[in-house]
């Protein structure tokens, strides 16, 4: 293993679907064992590379460089740093139990492994690109699979399928059908994720293709890019050129994270999905938005990015209380955890925002927390839903009584959400408000209204779901007994927890990336104090290196916002 | 001009592919007539040895960097001419394989369709050969000639014969505007060899001259506004002569558009590219929309093709050498997923009978591998990684935003999103919808043959792009004596327009 592990990471779910083309569907077992196996040795070594990754040392490592096209200037070039490590894990434990979520799937279960490895495997493949041409490469590959597993095994919403009547079916399939908000088709659902991640995609990759073009690098590479690109005060349409990259970039990848304006895919996206697929797609897949404005904004116009990043600030606002609301009044599981999710991504832009030590580095944490946390809601709520065929929490209730090992985890998964002590999310949570409290302080208020909000929301959906009077329609329905149908649950759950009481070794490695990027951004030079109009970055030596591998508690502690920032 | 036909052996070896090619259309011509109780496929099967042999020959060739020109330049064997040669050949091999079953649909002539193919093929090599605007009207109508039949081929299929007659009767008139333009422009210079036409001035005449000799040639890519022809004959013609006319000669024609704009109109470029841009623009746009409505796979194929060559396009339009490098990558990978695609619907036309894209309901569940391998196709046409097409679109792209091409990129850029849409309703009606009649769909094993290789070279290209991006810069290696070096470092202060 040791230097390769990347590429066992990333190769062996795409090996694994390769191997599943030559077996057919009548082997289920041999299916679903050849997708744990590619899947396992994938968690296995991502285990391996997020504790053999030197905090100490810091930078890239692993990295693997292989020449793919002279012409363009492309390299097969893989590396993770502090930032992409603790991801790539997220990724493969979520792939590795979303798998076991799906164990039931009867349906072309071949195919729906092939693509749930693909899709996973794309993802990881963004987190560890350090070639933008490769990061648009696996990003654009990560978004076909998605229309594949919504459409062929998603569901309809609730209102879709009453429409059964000749007006309705009229109705369903009409033009305007699609402008029905909240009635939708798992087809328009793909459709319209497929669509607007493209449409975003092709806006962030005229961004990649001015960096491409104006750093006359004739280099995809981000490592050469950022330390050799001068994209600086060329002056474009009114403006200058870095902020019109800048926005492309930036925009282009956020619709995926996903920004407020921008958001609308999403949970329509969610709900569609099959469990599995909600849980890759808002564990891992809204992180590549913010992954790749850190790796390609971030890393290539830090001056740029410290002048707009307010832009996020602004608009994180928008998405924690406008996905915190239509969560707490929509009626569909799946749309409730969707706009969860969308509303804790606008912490991590928050987070993002502040552009400080702490902040970003609670950005990251908050990532790998939230993939854990929102895995868990969305399979359970993949649970419900293949036991009662209903997402309409009226419809649900009392299931407590029926299936009180996904209740206790229900709980567990809600305290994760909301932040309790104890998850990883707390601290994810304290860091992203301490850190950003001096900058930001109403967006931290409007944090601190999010987090009631999520549990209002949460509480509502956990009442409705597992307490109260039971439908009896639904008496069929049966806990998660089998260690199979287990196993997922647990594992999330003691990565959050696990991670919620050692935090040391996942802070220092994001500390390790998250340093050298905030020192990048704060300390350059500012460039109208230079005056040639040449944006030079200053040697300055990153700052207080030592502080690196304080443990997390400590660090918190010294801050002394902590108390005004407190929770309560 | 005086023309000596002193040929030596050497000068005939330039020829030799041609002439073999030649030959063995003879051979099967004759086989054809002196044995008619011979099988068809048969048939079918000595050709394709014929053009495996020309093939061989070819790669010979390419390996041994043989070149040279011959009747005072207006015939040219460099390394692009063997490129498109090649290219030429594997589309027909792979056409002749794709029809050997649909020939049974024919009444008549069933002998006589594999010797069209190849005629037209041979047409079509020489066009890719052509270094003068003589030699491109009498290959180009050479060639076309072949498709005019082959296109009306159904006899009894109304869609067919008017297919073919729009063809024919627009196809003319695009043959009498290349000689009007050509004569124009012999009129202005009194040159008709590409390569001596570089230090000429721009006078109106030559301008309209060549304005003319574009418009034939879009006609024959189906570029818009010379698009017309194209979504009738491509819908009524036999599908595997829509295969081959939306693939082959668009090629020959590219290879002619190269030599006439790298190297006659080299430096005019300032005069050009806007009209490049506009027509790429058009085309890009027009395909991609109208595609969207169509209910038809074979028109659904047609629009997209249109589209496709707007795509081409933009890598003419960036002039360079690196642009010509794409155009070649481009085809290459609109080569592989085109008649992949084209055989998945004779496949599944085969069965069905219809091809309508409803009938593509649940093929998923009749034929995992046809739905997968038109799936891997019609994402390849889109444009998405890993497949071939992703990477011949970036190609493109990043020659033109090298020379500043902004607005034609941005325009590329939101058409590969509007064409994602009606690929992704074909895959739907593929992979998502049930179907009504769920008995399996057989396939034959010439055919199977096709849609592997098609398979096989989109996913290679995606995957490892290194040997054919090297292949299609040697092939281009002329034009850098054509051309300036290319503005890769751009100073600073460069305005963004364009």
């Amino acid at each position: 293993m040791g230097e390769y592990a990347l590429l066992y990471i990333l190769f062996a779910p795409f090996a694994g679907a390769l191997a599943l083309i030559f077996v057919s569907n009548r082997q289920p077992l041999l299916v679903r064992s050849i997708a744990t196996s590619a899947a396992f040795v994938s968690l296995i070594a991502s285990l391996y590379l997020f504790y053999a990754y030197d905090p100490v040392k810091g930078g890239f490592q692993f990295i693997q460089k292989y020449e793919w096209s002279k012409q363009l200037g492309i390299s097969l070039y893989l590396g993770v740093d502090g930032i992409g490590t603790p991801l790539v894990l997220a990724s493969s434990i979520l792939l590795f139990a979303g798998i076991f979520v799906s164990w039931h799937i009867k349906d072309r279960t071949k195919e729906f492994y092939i693509w749930l490895l693909i899709l996973a495997a794309a993802t990881i493949g963004v987190f560890m690109s350090l070639d933008l041409f490769f990061l648009y490469f696996f990003y654009e590959m990560s978004v076909i699979p998605m229309y594949l597993l919504l459409g062929m095994w998603g569901s309809h919403t609730k209102k879709y399928l009453e429409m059964t009547d000749p007006e309705g079916l009229k109705k369903r399939d009409s033009v305007g059908f699609i402008l029905n908000f909240g009635s939708n088709s798992k087809e328009y659902a793909a459709m319209k994720l497929v669509l607007f991640l493209s449409a975003f995609a092709v806006v962030a990759l005229m961004g990649i293709l001015l960096i491409y073009k104006f750093s006359g690098l004739n280099t995809f590479d981000i490592l050469v890019l950022r330390e050799q690109a001068n994209l600086m005060n060329i002056p474009v349409l009114g403006t200058t050129l870095d902020k019109i990259i800048w926005v492309l970039v930036f925009f282009g990848f956020a619709s995926i994270a996903p920004l407020w304006p921008l958001h609308s895919w999403s949970p329509v996206g969610h709900a569609a999905a099959p469990a599995a697929t909600s849980m890759l797609h808002a564990g891992v897949l809204m992180k590549l938005g913010h992954f790749s404005i850190i790796r390609v904004a971030f890393e290539i116009l830090p001056e740029t990015t410290r002048e707009l990043m307010p832009i996020a600030a602004v608009l994180c606002m928008f998405s924690i209380i406008y996905g915190g609301f239509v969560a707490f009044y929509a009626k569909d599981t799946k749309y409730v955890i969707g706009y969860s999710s969308s509303s804790h991504m606008g912490y991590v832009f928050l987070g993002m925002a502040a552009l400080n030590y702490i902040s970003l580095s609670g950005a990251v944490i908050y990532m790998f927390a939230h993939a854990m946390a929102t895995g868990m809601l969305f399979a359970m709520a993949g649970w419900v839903y293949d036991q009662t065929h209903s997402r309409d929490i009226p419809s649900l209730g009392g299931l407590s009584n029926k299936m009180p090992f996904i209740s206790a985890c229900f709980v567990v998964a809600c305290m994760a959400s909301i932040g309790m002590p104890g998850t990883v999310n707390f601290i994810a949570e304290i860091m992203i408000i301490v850190g950003s409290w001096n900058k930001y302080p109403l967006q931290v208020i409007v944090a601190m209204l999010g987090i009631v909000l999520t549990l209002a929301y949460l509480f509502k959906m956990m009442r409705g779901l597992f307490y109260g009077p039971m439908n009896q329609k639904y008496s069929h329905a049966h806990d998660a007994i089998s260690t199979v149908d287990r196993l997922p649950l647990l594992i999330m759950i003691a990565v959050s927890v696990g991670f919620g009481i050692f935090p040391m070794h996942l802070y220092d490695v994001v500390r390790s990336g998250v340093d050298p990027l905030v020192a990048r951004i704060t300390l350059v030079v500012p460039v109208a104090e230079t005056g040639e109009g040449v944006g030079m970055r200053s040697k300055a030596t990153p700052p207080e290196k030592t502080s690196a591998p304080q443990a997390a508690h400590k660090s918190i502690s010294h801050t002394p916002q902590v108390s005004r920032g407190g929770r309560e | 001009m005086t023309f000596s036909l002193n040929m030596t052996f050497s000068d005939l070896l330039l020829l030799l592919p041609e002439i073999l090619l030649t030959c063995w259309l003879c051979v099967v011509l004759i086989v054809d007539f002196s044995l008619p109780r011979l099988p068809k496929e048969r048939l079918a099967y000595l050709s394709v040895a014929g053009l495996v042999v020309t093939l061989g020959c070819l790669g010979w060739f390419d390996l041994n960097h043989i070149s040279g020109t011959l009747f005072s330049n207006m015939f040219v064997l460099d390394r692009m001419a063997i490129f498109f040669k090649i290219f030429i050949l594997g589309a027909t091999i792979l056409v002749i394989l794709a029809s050997i079953e649909y020939v049974n649909r024919f009444t008549f002539f069933r002998g006589e369709y594999y010797c069209l193919v190849v005629m037209a093929a041979l047409g079509m090599m020489f066009m890719a050969s052509a270094n003068d605007l003589l030699s491109v009207f009498v290959s180009l109508e050479f060639a076309t000639l072949g498709f005019y039949i082959l296109a009306s081929y159904l006899r009894d299929d109304l869609a067919s014969n008017e297919g073919g007659l729009k063809f024919f009767i627009l196809g003319v008139f695009a043959a009498g505007l290349l000689a009007y333009g050509i004569s124009l422009v012999y009129g202005e210079t009194g040159k008709l060899v590409f390569s001596d036409m570089a230090s000429t001035q721009a006078t109106p005449g030559l301008i309209i001259g060549f304005l003319l000799i574009f418009a034939s040639l879009g006609f024959k890519i189906g570029a818009v506004p010379f698009h017309t022809w194209i979504p009738d004959t491509y819908h009524g013609a036999p599908t595997p002569v829509t295969t081959f006319l939306s693939i082959a000669p668009k090629a020959a024609a590219f290879a002619i558009l190269l030599r006439i704009f790298l190297v006659a109109l080299g430096t005019f470029k300032p005069l050009w590219v806007s009209l490049l841009v506009a027509v790429s623009i058009l085309s890009m746009t027009y395909g991609n929309i109208v595609a969207i409505a169509q209910r038809n796979i074979k028109r659904l194929l047609a629009y997209s093709g249109i589209a496709q060559v707007g795509n081409v396009l933009i890598g003419l339009a960036a002039g360079t050498k690196m642009g010509s490098d794409a155009v070649l990558f481009y085809l290459l990978a609109y080569l592989f997923a085109n008649i992949g695609a084209f055989a998945v619907v004779i496949a599944v036309g085969q069965v069905i009978g219809r091809d309508e894209i409803e009938d593509y309901r649940g093929l998923n569940r009749r034929s995992p591998f046809l739905a997968f391998a038109m799936l891997l196709f019609l994402l390849s046409l889109a444009g998405v990684p890993p497949l071939a097409g992703f990477i011949g679109k970036l190609y493109i792209f990043v020659a033109a935003i090298k020379e500043g091409l902004y607005t034609l990129i941005a325009v590329g850029l939101i058409n590969i999103v509007i064409s994602m849409y009606y690929y992704l309703i074909v895959v739907k009606q593929m992979y998502i919808n049930e179907p009504v009649d769920p008995s399996p769909i057989g396939i034959s094993s010439p055919m199977k043959a096709v849609i592997y290789v098609g398979l096989a070279g989109t996913l290679v290209i995606g995957i490892y792009p290194q040997p054919f991006t090297d292949w299609v810069v040697s092939a281009t290696l002329m034009f850098a004596n054509f051309l300036g070096p290319s503005a890769t470092v751009v100073p600073p202060s460069s305005p963004l327009g364009g």
